[in-house]
């Protein structure tokens, strides 16, 4: 009777202790969720306010006096639209590029007969795990001729390591039955790959792709180091010079008579602008990375 | 039908088990064709920059030749001399130190705080709700370093929203950009805004890849929430946890450069110069390039040994291979 009692007693106080942790769960996550969510609406919320409430420091989380004018004058008044034209191209362009390239070095290692594949395997192992450094890379692309060109952003990653890898994987445990009875039909290698092994990869391939799309146009390390025009900035060099560089923001915005632009608002308008292909990508971009996850895990 | 009456026609083609190359060639020359762009890119981009990094054992002058690869040929061997500077300068103790208390905070501060979040998000029920925080909370991992430093520039500058709290509350301003007290931990906070929601949501797949049944079998026994977390949730993300673990150590050299790079200035050089920035702004910036690659190799050559390590002792732990 006791001992039953005794039972009760700790079950309730199990539950209340479950409670607890539910409760500090529900208001902890939903705090986290606030400090990814409120910053952004901070920017987003001073790209569109007066440059009046923006200077005085009175915009929070919702625009105060909303006007155009800040994203009007980014979209006129800077090299914005040029530095997105970059950007867009390189990572289009390169995201193209380097799923052919990943593809094509991934097929022929996926095959276990393929002669040389342990060669070729060792060879980006090595460049993988030894790197050249940054000095001797720049040398490189300098002595090809391609600095201040879209192909000096793309050559560093033709291919990632990392997704050729992933990809390579994937093949592998592809079944072999298929291929198998297509080369009886006399199919070429490159038609197996094209016709069934890429439909068959969708998922993989699209996850790869996304990777490569985030990777090309976040980069900034590369962009800053290998142009030097103004016309060849990307979009993440642009934003960061705007930053960097508020004096000549502070002359033009003078020169250009823009009263109720400031110099804050601008900055929050080009980081708000830079952001939109991220967040209206977001749902198809989410869906592909958390795939990515499981891919990742498999691997064995 | 029709491909059956084909494939009966046509001779059957078998695959060749030999270890002749030529023939294997003739058949799949199409597979050595397609790895041609990706070898171009391994040759040119990153086997020939190991041969620049002789420069770190010459006086390099880039000048010397027609351009910048040829002058490394034509450049005098200098011997270990850069090395010699290299390692006698204050500055390489500096970056170096950095490089590790950086790392070494953004582990010991951050690493825990993914696992805990994915124990919490998968004590959530609503299902709505559990939704609406995972989306939420990862959303930054996806912006790029310049992005995330223009929002807490916008967040944290002189005149930001946080500044301008500090002053109404009758605080002093802080200069987080600038002050050598605090620029560290603006490093470890912004990168923890960016990536632990992320890093969450890899916790929590994992987390889902538990056995249900062990979790009823747990509340039949009559353990609580704590216990079940303790003796099946966390034993369950042991694998996951330490290979992030094994990662994070590996990878140290060659996090946080972008972020650095993006981040700092002159007035905060003293604490947040890593090995990699310090090797951009000498090798690049200044035209030291012999230093800046003789430092570089230097970097190499450690990352090479932790990565190595890092893929040895998952192999040996978790009997799986990081490529």
């Amino acid at each position: 009777m006791r001992k039953r009692e005794k039972e009760i007693t700790n079950k309730i106080a199990l539950s209340t202790s479950e409670k607890v942790i539910v409760v500090i769960s529900y208001v902890f996550m939903g705090f986290l969720a606030l400090c990814a969510i409120l910053p952004v609406l901070h920017v987003v919320s001073k790209s569109f306010s007066s440059a009046a409430a923006v200077t005085a420091g009175q915009v929070l989380f919702w625009p105060i006096k909303p006007q155009f004018e800040t994203m009007q004058y980014v979209l006129e008044e800077t090299p914005f639209l040029n530095s997105l034209k970059n950007s867009l191209i390189v990572t289009g362009v390169g995201t193209v590029v380097s799923m052919l390239v990943t593809i094509g070095t991934a097929y022929p290692l996926s095959k276990p007969n393929f002669k040389g594949r342990k060669i070729f395997i060792l060879a980006y192992i090595v460049s993988m795990v030894f790197f050249g450094g940054i000095v001797p890379a720049y040398m490189v692309v300098r002595s090809l001729g391609i600095i201040d060109t879209y192909f000096a952003l793309i050559l560093p990653f033709f291919i990632v390591h990392f997704n050729m890898f992933v990809v390579k994987n994937y093949f592998e445990g592809l079944p072999e039955s298929v291929e198998e009875s297509a080369r009886i039909d006399g199919a070429s290698d490159l038609r197996i790959l094209v016709s069934i092994v890429c439909p068959m990869s969708k998922p993989v391939l699209a996850t790869v792709a996304m990777l490569y799309a985030v990777n090309y146009w976040n980069n900034y390390f590369h962009a800053t180091m290998y142009t030097t025009s103004t016309t060849m900035q990307t979009l993440q060099v642009f934003i960061y010079n705007t930053i960097n560089n508020t004096q000549t923001l502070v002359e033009r915005l003078v020169i250009g008579h823009y009263t109720n632009v400031s110099i804050d608002g601008v900055i929050a308008a080009v980081v708000v602008l830079s952001m939109i292909p991220i967040v209206a990508l977001y749902p198809f971009v989410q869906r592909y990375m958390i795939h990515g996850i499981t891919i990742g895990s498999v691997k064995g | 039908m029709k491909s059956v009456t084909e494939a009966k026609l046509r001779p059957v083609i078998k695959p060749r088990k030999g270890h002749k190359f030529l023939p294997y060639l003739r058949d799949h020359y199409l597979l050595y064709l397609m790895m041609l762009p990706g070898l171009f890119f391994l040759i040119v981009y990153k086997f020939l920059p190991l041969y620049g990094l002789t420069i770190a054992f010459k006086d390099y002058s880039i000048f010397a030749g027609s351009n910048p690869i040829d002058a490394i040929a034509k450049s005098e061997w200098v011997g270990f001399q850069h090395f010699e500077r290299l390692f006698a300068s204050s500055q390489f103790v500096k970056v170096l130190l950095n490089t590790l208390i950086i790392n070494g905070y953004k582990i010991i501060f951050l690493f825990p705080i993914p696992i805990i979040c994915a124990i919490m998000l998968n004590e959530i029920r609503h299902v709505a709700y559990k939704k609406l925080c995972q989306t939420s909370i990862y959303i930054p991992y996806f912006f790029s370093w310049v992005i995330v430093f223009g929002i807490f520039y916008s967040l944290l500058g002189t005149y930001g929203i946080v500044n301008n709290a500090l002053a109404a509350l009758g605080y002093e301003r802080i200069s987080f950009f600038s002050d050598i007290r605090v620029f560290r931990g603006l490093l470890v906070f912004t990168e923890g805004w960016k990536e632990i929601g992320w890093n969450t949501v890899i916790y929590l797949a994992a987390i889902t890849a538990i056995d249900p049944t062990l979790y009823e079998a747990a509340r039949v026994d009559g353990a609580g929430k704590l216990r079940q977390i303790w003796h099946i949730t966390l034993p369950g993300l042991a694998p996951t946890i330490v290979l992030m673990l094994i990662l994070k150590v590996g990878y140290i050299l060659e996090t946080s450069f972008e972020q650095i790079l993006v981040f700092y200035n002159a007035t905060v050089y003293d604490v947040a110069d890593v090995i990699q920035t310090y090797v951009y702004r000498m090798g690049l910036g200044q035209a030291d390039f012999s230093l800046g690659t003789a430092l570089g190799l230097f970097n190499s050559v450690v990352a090479f040994i932790l990565i190595v390590g890092a893929n040895t002792v998952c192999k040996k732990l978790l009997h799986r291979s990081i490529w």
